[in-house]
């Protein structure tokens, strides 16, 4: 496997010399977490030593070691990824950067904030909302790392309005695969400055550098939030709702859309019923949650009047508001339990979840037709297919759930048919492979047929620039094992 | 059926409020006000029984200007009339002046609607100052019956009949009407909007009843009325950080269970 070394115990040596042994982990100490992610039907596999790195000097010393030995090396955070990209496929070494979780200041004259890479997304938000602050990028999983968000470019909810997470990075600290450690990117809010190696490293998932430290743009929050709940009785009418907002010039901060059944497998998951099931004797079969913000609520509540006029033009069964901080929580809170409501019925063998999913992105009026195509496909192969999505920015998350399934290989099989036939189509709308989980390991084949070998061979050579032992997370992104 | 339901404003209560060091008064400024979580129970229990039993809700708050935003709220989901109870001098009132108020103001009412009410419902406490008085005392200056912590409602000859959440399940207890009850959190969430209803409520006028209105006593309300005095607030002392028990090569799992379970005893947990 492309000539690495294995971790030998002159080399724990060398690790235990420059970090506190304690924190050099290896064998028996070494936690069944560091060997997988949240989707566990991409692998497992099991380094040969974890470092508990506590600072950025530690994270570069433990990299020149590798790189000096030829070390494979996986930096990780709180491994809550969805497509491979921190399980150590190569073995080597694991550089676990959770204990790096210090918010390390704000700026507010330049409205930053400085932070540690493994500081959860779930501390920076809550200690924003106490400043009366903002971070806008709220991905559904909140407990994921910044350094992690960062490495992902993730989205979430209010990506609709604001934007992923690469529109609040400002400046990072990075440690390179030959141990240098390196700043990209500055405080300030352009930049015309040469190429751009900050956005390179954002959604690079861990294959160009360690980010040590980031600085993020944060916004001051806003005064006044609603959110309406949109039941309607067709998915079509629901999702072809969507650009409507838009055309309108109505902004929401976020437009979900979410389909009958997972919304009450994620109530029965929580234990509370928001979402009408009938309403007026219609049978609510889809729905739309979108949330508007602003600074008076006079003007929001002229902004809410308006955009349930265009719902219930647009065949809405009935609009329900949400207008106080309870409601607006609950009415979100199934909403962000959909992963973790899926993964509560979805059956496992042999140490593995039958599960598999897609983040694919596509043009906004393209979304009922994709949505559409993607059932008939897993109808035709007998698969469980649940579906929700960012439907304001056209990232869509499919899940294939084989409960149905006798064995592993015959859920991968099926599964494989399914993600075979539905990634082309994705691409032939106008889409592409990942909105906002990323590559990893699990769609580096879709990705390589989405873009082709062209972009495929510059993304590899620009991982041989910063990286050219190809050491740093191999087998993810671009470069396979 | 005439029903009232008595609310309160408060600060959000799923905001950690700390006081400010230099007024010993809570810090308020940016924290959103609401309904008081039990009386919004109360309203959507209230609610369920006009529309299952046919009559009239009327919502009512002692508070300032910015508890109309609270009224209009419950005007969109299921009250059919709303009254703000504002007056300088009810400044300070405790549980006592203030059920001596919301007597006056029952009274007041029931001219205004031309009916007497049937039912008084109340949130069991505020999730301000959690004193769960008010209640109570209300329904002694009204001579009416009462029953608290009160999880359903139905109708029953001359009067209703409550059922009353205990630890280990509940009581079904007789009232005659009219009576107070205060509302413990059913096994049901208060509704939700419905835009149109929203919009309505939205322009709704909330009329405002004052001291004169009421013919309240000086002496009876605001401080002079009360029976109580808040000295001062202090902060629940900080929990302390846990301790972290790992088993080592020099203290294997067994041998930290063990020394686990001794501290627990000591603590008098186990």
């Amino acid at each position: 496997m492309s000539g690495y070394n294995k971790v030998t115990p002159e080399i724990i040596d060398q690790l235990k010399a420059v970090i506190a042994p304690n924190r050099v982990l290896t064998g028996e100490d070494i936690n069944d977490d560091f060997t997988h992610d949240e989707m566990s039907i991409y692998g497992k596999s099991t380094p040969e030593v974890v470092i508990d790195a506590t600072t950025t000097e530690e994270v570069a010393a433990a990299m020149k070691i590798a790189y000096d030995n030829n070390i494979p090396v996986t930096p990780r955070g709180a491994g809550t990824g969805l497509v491979g990209a921190c399980v150590p496929l190569a073995g080597g070494m694991v550089i676990n950067t959770t204990k790096m979780n210090h918010i390390l200041g704000y700026d507010l004259d330049n409205f930053v904030v400085h932070v540690e890479c493994g500081v959860l997304l779930n501390d920076l938000a809550e200690d924003c909302v106490s400043r009366g602050l903002m971070y806008p990028p709220d991905p559904g999983e909140k407990f994921a790392t910044l350094g992690g968000n960062v490495s992902t470019n993730a989205g979430g909810m209010r990506a609709c309005k604001y934007g992923a997470t690469r529109e609040f990075v400002r400046a990072m600290k990075v440690v390179l695969p030959t141990g240098e450690i390196v700043n990209f990117g500055s405080t300030v809010s352009k930049s015309s400055s040469g190429y751009s190696l900050l956005n390179l490293m954002i959604g690079a998932e861990g294959t160009l550098g360690i980010i040590t430290e980031i600085t993020l743009k944060v916004i001051p929050a806003p005064r006044e939030v609603i959110s309406l709940v949109i039941p309607f009785e067709s998915l079509e009418d629901c999702v072809s709702t969507v650009p409507k907002f838009k055309i309108n010039k109505l902004d929401p901060q976020a437009l979900e859309f979410m389909e009958k059944a997972i919304v009450q497998k994620s109530e029965r998951y929580i234990g509370k019923s928001v979402y009408p099931q009938v309403l007026d004797g219609v049978e609510a079969n889809a729905y739309l949650l979108v949330t508007f913000d602003g600074n008076n609520m006079e003007q929001l509540e002229n902004i809410i009047e308006e955009a349930s006029e265009i719902a219930l033009d647009n065949g809405a069964i009935d609009v329900l508001v949400a207008d106080t901080p309870a409601k607006i929580k609950d009415a979100w809170a199934a909403r962000s339990s959909f992963l973790e409501a899926i993964k509560a019925e979805t059956n496992w063998k042999d140490g593995l979840e039958l599960l598999d999913e897609s983040d694919v992105v596509v043009p906004l009026n393209k979304i009922a037709e994709y949505v559409e195509f993607v059932y008939k496909v897993g109808k035709e192969l007998g698969l469980t297919v649940e579906s929700f999505g960012h439907a304001g920015d056209g990232n869509l998350h499919i899940y294939s759930i084989g409960n149905d399934k006798v064995s592993v290989e015959e859920f991968k099989a099926s599964a494989k048919k399914f993600f075979d036939t539905i990634y082309p189509k994705a691409t032939e709308l106008g889409g592409l492979v990942s909105g906002e989980h990323a590559i990893g390991s699990g769609k580096l084949d879709y990705l390589a047929e989405s873009v082709g070998e062209t972009q495929m061979e510059i993304m590899r050579g620009i991982k041989k620039v910063f990286d050219p032992k190809m050491i740093l997370n191999p087998g993810k992104v671009c470069y396979k094992l | 059926m005439e029903i009232l339901v008595l609310i309160k404003q408060v600060p959000d209560d799923s905001v950690d409020i700390k006081l400010d060091p230099a007024t010993g008064a809570p810090k308020l400024d940016g924290v959103t006000p609401v309904t008081n979580a039990f009386d919004t129970y109360a309203l959507e229990m209230a609610a369920r029984y006009k529309e299952a039993n046919g009559g009239t809700v009327t919502v009512a708050t002692i508070g300032d200007d910015a508890a109309v935003s609270s009224i209009k709220e419950c005007l969109a989901v299921g009250a059919d009339k709303g009254f703000l109870i504002k007056d300088d001098s009810f400044a300070d009132s405790d549980p006592t002046a203030k059920a001596y108020i919301l007597s006056k103001a029952v009274a007041k009412l029931e001219e205004i609607n031309g009916a007497k009410f049937d039912i008084v419902f109340c949130g069991r406490e505020a999730t301000d100052v959690a004193n769960g008085a008010v209640a109570v005392k209300l329904a002694a200056d009204l001579c009416v019956g009462v029953m608290t912590d009160v999880i359903a409602v139905d109708p029953a000859d001359g009067g209703v009949d409550v059922q009353q959440q205990t630890d280990t399940g509940y009581n079904v207890i007789g009232l005659a009407t009219p009576c107070v009850v205060a509302v413990q959190k059913p096994d049901y969430d208060p509704r939700y909007p419905t835009i149109k209803n929203k919009m309505k409520a939205r322009k709704a006028q909330v009329p405002v009843i004052t001291a004169a209105d009421l013919g309240t006593e000086a002496d009876k309300v605001g401080a002079a009325g009360s029976l109580t005095k808040v000295l001062g607030l202090h902060e629940p002392p900080k929990r302390e950080a846990g301790i972290k028990i790992v088993p080592t090569k020099e203290e294997p799992i067994a041998a930290v269970v063990t020394r686990a379970v001794g501290m627990m005893a000591e603590a008098k947990v186990l």
